[in-house]
């Protein structure tokens, strides 16, 4: 690029902040046409507020936007929306019981003579649908999709409307790889198309392959924009956090492994989820389940903490035999889990910290059959402390807490039972890179003190780096078994897929 | 301060109430007029104390005032019999528990919604209430001496029992594993599953103290009037506004014992005024929408710049 184009959206030092936090401080970014800008920060860096200031979600305090140099209305959707600014959010906004059409056209429907055209709709669709490559159905209620093909529905829809930004937050957190390389393809053919991409990402791969600048916040502050030609991995993390951080390397020798058989699986089967499913988790080690997106890794999750029934099979833990489908008795016998859904099953968004942090031991903080507040406050402190969780205080709405210090509440929750067997389900989605090190660090330090950990995730490198052994499911069974840390992601793939469907992809 | 700004605003508002009373008819505030009216609170405020819990949890029972009716009945019969009054009590007592342990049951166990539950058995309890009563007596019931006296005696039982159970209620609420747990179901069932809260233990218990709470009131109403298949009706249309207007969320999660007496006091004072000053029922009805709908926005007004409450 010999001139610089006139960029298509300015933000000129703009601030927002919450209750004296300053949230946002003095931003200013510029987004030039037909470029994929990437944005990047921990957890709380101020991304998010970025992002509702453009789409109109929040005014900013002080400061303009302009869209090709006409200032943007603050505060106003509408507004935002009509410039052509579109997002694409974290967690999926659809319409669970209306369809793929309804839900690509819900605000705006195409009529024809005040009646729904539905079949002008579905020609849309299908034709969306057919230039992203995407296979779905378009008559399926979305309810019955996963949270990835839910993500692509959102998708399509932004690109049925004539965006000129596309804003993508966290796009790949829930999809698996394959759907993540349809999803980078996509963003490449809308950059061609004109379409500029604010895109906000945690993995730093998808930054490097796609951006063509990438904008660093910290705390609210501006560190830098800078074209990706001039960065690496490690300076960009240092932009991130200020200092380097030693991200997902193995410690050689954490691997103690006992021969105490902490979990026993034994033929665990639950009809059109999974089968035959057999494997044991020792004290001290850290299984790793792999596999592609719906091959039935959060499924036997469930099975296994007491949420869903299975057919067949049995669950032992220290070789006491578990009653199926009940959760309390899977509490009792010392399982945790860390559920997927963090806002919907984890925690108690509305709740304060502490409420969330003491609501598995609240039997164990009773006391002639009242709770004991100082106990409970004492225990919550402690648990905060030893998590590192960044809140101002325990009396905060789990709600306001960024995504990685939420995470750090829902895990602590659980590791205030003190569990034999810890499942985590996909632990670091959405989650920044300094609190993934913390989780890793957590996860590895209580594994040493005895607890058996079984850990379901689609992030290879965290299966492959984290676990002491790896079993990788496809379509509901055992695929094979690798050695964690010397296995390639690969290999992992190569097992994950259906046999001829590698080839593919 | 700010914890209790709504209950400080409900406090304002009986003030309201109060003052407009001073203003139009003074004799209203005088002890005598308050006392003579203040009988029917009792049956109100323990209705609410069941109601506070299930609405809480996000549920809903719309036949309280049914189960009354059925309880009231079975108080009659008993008297009817010449049976003992502590019998006669106790046979009440029961009725209003199997009434409300059935729904408890249906809501708990069966996951049945409890709108549709208490609708069906809305209609249910008063039935067989009614049924009951013609088939047997045909009549209302006289309260027997000793009933009358269980309730307005030199011993004030019924308010005693109400203050006690208002405390008790109240800890349960605030500083028990159950409380809590009710509040978790309230605000996220799923993640309240997830933490291994008793879902269905906890609900069908709130509903079963609820049916309990309905044969006290059904007591307390008997003995001041008659035993008949009429106690408690529309009565579930003032406990679920009293619990409301005490600002207890419709969607659960949130909400409190202290909220709900002065809901009580506040919906029972107004009625008792434009009862007694105008005389007209259909006033009634048009000032006690008016406050509902008040107090829905006040709350709102009050707590629109902090994002805590939603």
């Amino acid at each position: 690029m010999n001139r610089t184009p006139d960029p298509i959206i300015t933000i000129e030092s703009v601030s927002k902040s919450y209750g004296g936090v300053e949230a946002l401080s003095e931003i200013c970014v510029d987004i030039l046409p037909g470029e994929v800008h990437g944005l990047c920060g921990e957890n709380g860096a101020g991304k998010s507020t970025l992002i509702k200031c453009l789409t109109g979600v929040i005014p900013p305090e002080t400061g303009k936007i302009t869209v090709d140099g006409t200032p943007l209305r603050h505060g106003d959707i509408h507004a935002a929306e009509l410039a052509g600014i579109a997002v694409i959010y974290q967690e999926s906004t659809a319409f669970l019981d209306l369809d793929l059409v309804d839900n690509l056209f819900v605000g705006r429907e195409i009529k024809k003579f005040g009646w729904l055209d539905r079949r002008a709709m579905e020609k849309r669709a299908l034709a969306v649908m057919q230039r992203l490559d995407f296979t779905l159905d378009l008559h399926t209620p979305l309810r019955e999709f996963s949270i990835a093909q839910r993500q692509m529905v959102e998708m399509a829809r932004a690109c049925l409307r004539d965006c000129r930004l596309l804003i993508m937050d966290e796009p790949t957190a829930s999809l698996s790889s394959r759907e993540t390389k349809t999803l980078l393809g996509l963003v490449t053919q809308l950059r061609a198309a004109g379409v500029s991409v604010l895109y906000v990402s945690h993995r730093l791969e998808e930054i490097f392959q796609l951006c063509d600048r990438v904008t660093v916040f910290r705390d609210g502050k501006l560190v830098a924009t800078t074209p990706i030609e001039q960065l690496n991995r490690d300076q960009l993390i240092g932009q991130m956090v200020g200092r380097e951080v030693d991200v997902l390397t193995r410690h050689k020798e954490h691997t103690e492994r006992t021969d105490k058989i902490r979990a026993k699986i034994t033929g665990l089967c639950s009809r059109g989820r999974f089968s035959k499913i057999s494997f044991e988790v020792r004290s001290g080690e850290i299984l790793g389940i792999g596999g592609l997106v719906g091959a039935g890794r959060s499924e036997l999750a469930r099975a296994i903490f007491g949420v869903d029934r299975y057919d067949d099979g049995e669950i032992q833990i220290d070789g006491i035999t578990l009653k199926k489908g009940s959760i309390q008795s899977a509490i009792e016998a010392g399982i945790a889990m860390v559920p997927e859904d963090r806002q919907h099953q984890g925690l108690i968004l509305p709740m304060s910290v502490s409420e969330n942090l003491s609501l598995t031991i609240l039997a164990e903080l009773t006391k002639y059959r009242l709770l004991h507040h100082d106990r409970e406050a004492e225990r919550v402190q402690s648990l905060m402390q030893h998590l590192a969780v960044k809140a101002a205080n325990a009396k905060m709405e789990a709600a306001s807490l960024s995504g990685g210090n939420q995470q750090k509440v829902v895990l602590g929750k659980w590791l205030a039972t003190k569990p034999k067997l810890l499942i985590l389900d996909e632990p670091t989605r959405g989650v920044d890179v300094a609190a993934k090190a913390e989780i890793h660090r957590l996860i590895r330090d209580l594994t040493e003190a005895g607890m058996a950990t079984l850990i379901m995730t689609s992030d290879l490198p965290e299966l492959i780096t984290l676990s002491d052994r790896i079993e990788v499911m496809c379509e509901g069974e055992i695929a094979g078994q690798l050695e964690g840390g010397t296995a390639t992601e690969e290999q992992v793939m190569r097992l994950a897929f259906p046999r001829g469907e590698a080839q593919r992809t | 301060m700010k914890k209790f700004a709504y209950e400080l605003f409900l406090l304002g508002l009986i003030g309201v109430v109060f003052a407009i009373a001073a203003i139009l008819d003074p004799r209203f505030l005088s002890k005598n007029v308050q006392l003579e009216l203040s009988s029917e609170i009792w049956e109100l405020g323990l209705l609410t104390l069941g109601m506070t819990l299930v609405i809480i949890t996000a549920g809903i029972d719309l036949s309280v005032g049914s189960a009354m009716g059925l309880c009231s009945v079975s108080l009659g019969l008993c008297m009817h019999a010449n049976l003992p009054t502590w019998l006669c009590a106790l046979a009440c007592l029961v009725t209003g528990l199997t009434a409300g342990a059935l729904n408890g049951s249906l809501v708990a166990f069966m996951k049945v919604h409890p709108l549709l539950v208490t609708l069906a058995t809305y209609g249910m309890y008063r039935g067989f209430a009614e049924g009951l009563q013609s088939a047997t007596t045909n009549a209302p019931v006289d309260a027997s001496e000793g009933i009358k006296s269980l309730a307005a005696g030199t011993f004030p039982l019924v308010p005693l029992l109400f203050a006690a159970l208002t405390v008790w209620t109240a800890i349960l609420l605030g500083r028990t594993a159950a409380g809590r747990g009710l509040y978790a179901i309230g605000h996220n069932e799923e993640a309240a599953r997830f933490s291994g809260i008793p879902i269905a233990k906890l609900k069908f218990w709130i509903y079963t103290y609820t049916g309990l709470l309905a044969g006290l009131a059904a007591i307390s109403y008997s003995a001041r009037r008659s035993a008949t298949a009429e106690a408690g009706m529309v009565i579930e249309l003032d406990v679920i506004s009293a619990v409301v207007i005490g600002g207890t969320s419709i969607e659960g999660g949130r909400g409190r014992i202290a909220g709900t007496l002065l809901g009580v006091l506040l919906i029972h004072e107004t009625r008792q005024f434009v009862d007694w000053y105008w005389q007209r029922s259909e006033l009634t009805l048009i000032v006690i929408g008016t406050l509902l709908i008040l107090a829905v926005l006040g709350h709102r007004f009050l707590f629109a710049q902090n994002p805590k409450t939603r």
